[in-house]
């Protein structure tokens, strides 16, 4: 027993010792004018005291070894790789560094053995550490890019302090008619988890509502609304959601720079009141397309995304034939940024009013996201449409609500790649949001900061424990979502419900008499010739 | 005495003359002395990399594998992953026919060896042995494309390795708990007749003759198929076009297509299409749930990219990747389209992911070469050729009918190429679309135009009047078509029932095709008469 003992504590020490091992610094070495080419490219970038490891590898061919020395006020890393370039760097010491370093800069000196040239240094790089923390949660959907068809996808959730991901819940891994079904749109409220909701699509079909650690499924869906609810926003103090129904298709380009085009041919805005499952337009039209709802922080105001189609589509002729008039228009449907008035009280909403007006510079904005502070309004911004995230013109801007201005965040965005589906954290000072920069179709997870002066700074990846995850990875992080905490209920809760339970039928609420603008008109329904449905279309 | 003599050389020769057969066998077999388990392993190597090696090679690039997990979790994930993942990894060999052959070989008869031993078959019993192994030769044959098409590679390898690590495992353990030894291997048991040898022989013989004769009568096209898919993996268009016209009566939409693609690169396509049956007959063939299948998926996206519709070809890739997970055969048309596209980072992301698949060491060189290279895009023959027909500007997959390389053709108003032309020429001629094909021909007056369109512009004036003016070949084609005119009237009121016996006489021939080609996809209100009426295929 004794012997065993000392045996572990020996293998202790080894391990210990092992980890603790730190590279060596060259002695001599030539210094180089060029900069490093690395990938991800945390070059001069704002981070969070918080973040994980900021893996990366460098990528010049006859690389033999690198090492990487960190340097802050009383604190220093040196991390060494291999010929593939790859720097792992311990969680435990980039901790201490970057909490020597919260609110400084760390340098960064990159060492490279070449084959050709010996112990080369690359000219320094700088990370500036953040005071403020970003939210330790990240929610995405794992998904392959665009397209129509499915198959294994899943909603995710990552630590970014550290690199563990768990599954919220993943569909069927097993091809299987009766129980195929597509999840999406998770939201949450407050940047908590205690209330939050995702879609399931096909199979099982149903919008789930997790409340804590219990989850039901509902239908909201009635004659009079286009579809189920589509793209939601919780209300920040009420258990309401305001909800889109979209009733949206895809086309495919045959000879273009972009590859899909997703449109709506209709859409309308919806309240979901969670407790008393009753649901009722909030706007409701014809010839406006509403969509991307969300709410102030403080509840009081609405803001959506609508595009005008009067101009545009002839509405006169048979909605048989309406969505190849969109299609045709594809490239002139403009949506601007509105808002409504609401009273949490007696649920009452005021009437619309423009807040952004794009369409007349032939603009389309689209996915409003309101800072905590209530001050600004991200969105993105594109030559035309709303589902930005394939468009290449799409980049994030602001309206700051209190200057009553708006401008890019150039300092974040890509140039000529589409980044879209943003977020906020909790302070206000990060921003999460997907971006097809790497190589226009695999959309990743970007991180920036926001700062006090409303100005974005360089975007920069998601960190991952292997630096060239993102490259090996097939498949697109779709719609990331910040959170403080982690999502409570486990995958087989979830389902659970999805599979054993049909869904309560959310009775339909007629709204009050006075809609906001918009005529009345039955709702719109059958099948849309935008896209050619399959076992698994996407949702 | 002499009587007797001759009495009794008689009788002997008598005897000796049935007997002279077994006796030469037996005298050679005692010289080899040749375990038949060795004659079972030539016959499955030979089987597995001679005759059906090309179909496996097909499941090797409609398979996927890497040893990194994260990236085979698609796979690992499933009910039975690991084992799958396993069988990936050992399909990866017949990227080299008989490499594979020789792992599966192996296995088979290693494992019959194992089985054997383990069921103590002796004498006249041993040739039970190869029952597993024969069962699992036949299943392939009659799977055939179900091996591969929208199902799980990982079972070709995984479950004939699981069931010989099974077998080894129970083997070993039998040899330390009896400690009987194994019977040689090489070498033929001692005691064994001749007459058990042959028994053996006869069922091993049995095992691929069925295989063989079960696999050409029953799944001819699954080879075929396979051959021209392969061929057109290198390139080949000359074996595309050998190996078509050879099985030109074996029907079916995979044939065509790859045909099709072959004649685009050699310029034939308004010349030879007709050389072989094109009629489609009904394949076994099932998709992920379990339905016939028409196997669209196995050259859509090839017919796609050789049309010039890269973003097409994109497209389906996904859409077939989302479904099976990647395949190499899908990260390869990925990574030509992309790079057609001057889209660098996606070409190289899918090279990247590639490196670490066995054997694309020489795919990611050539390609690699390209990124960035644009010349060296244009430089390649096939690229080179596909860019003449890639579309002028852009509109939707949903503008036209589908597939896309089909219906674009037909809808066809400008292009970059004589080739752009003669694609939607051959698209409107194989459709049966004569006035958007009569609609077309205009550029060609004054040339002498390809078979198949003079054949078809004579076709076609019977209701457009007027339109043959102007081109220099028609006048000797015409009395060929009044003598067919004149020949098919009997078989009119039946053409669907007349339309195989006709084909050799017509091999190659346009009208024979517009009259009783295709019928069933080409609509029924075909009357005979030159106004068609049909849809795309």
């Amino acid at each position: 027993m004794k012997k065993l003992a000392y045996l572990s504590l020996v293998g202790l020490l080894l391990l210990a010792a092992c980890q603790q091992k730190t590279a060596q610094l060259p002695a001599d070495y030539k210094q180089l004018d060029r900069p490093a080419a690395t990938f991800p490219d945390y070059a001069d970038v704002v981070i969070p005291p918080n973040i994980a490891p900021l893996n990366f590898m460098v990528t010049d061919s006859a690389l033999q070894q690198v090492v990487v020395h960190y340097q802050t006020e009383g604190a220093e890393l040196a991390v060494g790789g291999g010929a593939d370039g790859k720097v792992r760097i311990d969680t435990t010491q980039w901790r201490s560094l970057l909490q020597a370093a919260r609110g400084h800069d760390v340098a960064v000196s990159i060492y490279a053995c070449l084959a050709d040239s010996g112990w080369v240094r690359y000219p320094d790089q700088h990370l500036s550490v953040a005071e403020e923390e970003i939210d330790s949660f990240l929610s995405y959907r794992l998904i392959e890019p665009g397209y129509e068809l499915y198959r294994q996808l899943g909603l995710y959730q990552r630590n970014l302090t550290n690199f563990s991901q768990h599954p919220i819940y993943e569909n069927n891994r097993k091809y299987d008619d009766s129980h195929n079904h597509c999840i999406n749109c998770h939201n949450y409220r407050n940047y908590r988890t205690e209330d939050m909701l995702f879609h399931v699509r096909a199979s099982h079909g149903g919008t789930i509502i997790i409340h804590g650690d219990e989850a039901r499924k509902v239908q909201i869906k009635d004659s009079t609304i286009i579809t189920a609810g589509v793209y939601p926003s919780w209300h920040p103090t009420q258990r309401l959601v305001a909800f889109s129904t979209n009733k949206t298709g895809q086309t495919f380009h045959i000879y273009h720079q972009e590859k899909v085009e997703v449109l709506d041919e209709a859409s309308d805005l919806l309240l979901y009141d969670a407790d008393r499952n009753e649901v009722t337009h909030i706007l409701r039209s014809r010839d406006q397309l509403e969509t991307f709802p969300c709410w102030s922080p403080d509840g009081r105001k609405l803001f959506y995304c609508n595009a005008d189609l009067t101009h545009t589509v002839d509405l006169s002729v048979p909605d048989s034939i309406l969505p190849m008039h969109v299609i045709a228009k594809n490239d002139s449907l403009y949506y601007d940024l509105w808002s409504l008035d609401f009273d949490p009280e007696t649920r009452t909403f005021g009437q619309p009013k423009l807040e952004v007006n794009v369409s007349r510079t032939h603009h389309s904005l689209s996915v409003p996201r309101v800072s905590p502070d209530g001050r600004y309004v991200l969105y993105t911004l594109g030559r035309y449409g709303q589902f930005h995230i394939w468009h290449m013109s799409s980049d994030l801007w602001v309206k700051d609500l209190q200057r009553d201005t708006c401008y890019a965040l150039s300092a974040a965005n890509s140039i000529g790649a589409p980044d879209s589906y943003h977020s906020w954290s909790s302070n206000g000072r990060w921003i999460a949001f997907a971006s097809r920069r790497l190589d226009k179709n695999y959309s990743r997870a970007f991180i920036a900061y926001f700062d006090r002066e409303g100005q974005a700074h360089k975007a920069f990846l998601l960190p991952q424990e292997d630096p060239e995850h993102n490259t090996l990875l097939l498949k697109s992080y779709n719609v990331p979502e910040l959170t403080r905490d982690a999502v409570h209920i486990s995958p087989e809760k979830l389902r659970k419900c999805i599979y054993e339970t049909e869904g309560e039928k959310a009775t339909y609420k007629a709204p009050s008499p006075t809609l906001p603008r918009g005529e009345e008109v039955n709702g719109i329904s059958g099948p849309s010739p935008l896209a050619l449905p399959r076992a698994g279309r996407k949702s | 005495m002499s009587k007797q003599k001759n009495k009794i050389s008689k009788d002997s020769r008598a005897a000796e003359q049935p007997q002279s057969v077994a006796d030469k066998g037996q005298r050679y077999w005692h010289l080899l002395r040749v375990n038949m388990l060795v004659v079972f392993f030539l016959a499955a190597w030979v089987w597995a990399s001679v005759y059906y090696g090309v179909v496996f090679r097909i499941c090797r690039e409609y398979s996927f594998w890497v040893a990194n997990p994260d990236q085979m979790f698609f796979v690992l994930n499933q009910p039975g992953g690991p084992l799958w993942y396993v069988g990936r990894m050992l399909l990866q060999p017949f990227y080299h026919p008989w490499m594979g052959g020789f792992l599966l070989a192996v296995l088979l008869t290693v494992g019959s060896w194992f089985c054997g031993y383990l069921l103590r078959l002796r004498g006249r019993w041993q040739w039970l042995q190869f029952v597993p192994a024969g069962i699992c030769v036949l299943a392939f044959t009659y799977l055939g494309m179900d091996l591969f098409f929208e199902a799980e590679t990982g079972r070709i390898m995984g479950i004939p390795a699981a069931v010989f690590v099974c077998l080894l495992v129970v083997a070993v353990a039998f040899r330390l708990v009896s400690r009987k030894p194994l019977p040689a291997f090489f070498v033929a048991p001692e005691g064994q007749t001749w007459k058990q040898w042959s028994g053996q022989l006869l069922a091993v013989a049995l095992i691929f003759v069925c295989s063989i004769g079960f696999g050409e009568s029953r799944r001819p096209y699954v080879r075929i198929i396979s051959q021209l898919m392969e061929a057109e993996y290198r390139q080949d268009w000359g074996t595309i076009q050998r190996v078509a016209r050879k099985n030109a009566e074996v029907s079916n939409r995979p044939i065509a297509a790859y045909y099709a693609i072959a004649l685009v690169h050699t310029d034939q396509i308004c010349d030879r299409l007709y050389d072989i049956r094109l009629e489609f007959d009904t394949m076994y063939v099932h998709g992920m749930d379990g339905l016939q299948n028409t196997a669209v998926s196995l050259y859509i996206p090839e017919g796609s990219y050789h049309g010039g519709f890269m973003l097409t070809c994109l497209h389906q890739c996904m859409e077939q990747m989302v479904m099976t997970g990647p395949t190499v055969r899908l990260l390869h048309l990925m990574v030509k389209s992309a790079l057609m596209r001057g889209e660098w980072e996606l070409a190289e992301k899918y090279l990247r992911v590639l490196r670490d698949v066995p054997f694309e060491k020489s795919f990611c060189q050539k390609y690699g070469a390209m990124v960035r290279h644009p010349e060296l895009v244009d430089a390649d023959s096939e690229m080179f050729k596909i860019r003449m027909t890639e579309p002028l500007r852009d509109s939707f997959e949903s503008q036209y009918q589908q597939p896309t390389f089909l219906g674009y053709n037909l809808s066809l108003v400008e292009g970059r190429s004589l080739n752009a032309l003669y694609n939607s020429l051959a698209v409107c001629l194989y459709t049966k679309l004569m006035p958007d094909f009569s609609a077309r021909i205009n550029p060609l007056q004054g040339s002498t135009t390809p078979e198949n369109v003079a054949d078809g512009i004579l076709l076609a004036s019977n209701n457009f009047p007027g339109i043959e003016q102007g081109f220099a070949n028609l006048n000797l084609r015409l009395p060929r078509l009044q003598a067919f005119m004149n020949a098919i009237q009997p078989y009119m009121s039946d053409r669907a029932g007349h339309a195989k016996e006709l084909f050799p006489r017509y091999k190659g021939y346009y009208p024979y095709y517009y009259f009783f080609g295709n019928l069933r996809a080409t609509s029924s209100k075909q009357k005979g008469n030159m106004s068609s009426n049909s849809g795309v295929n």
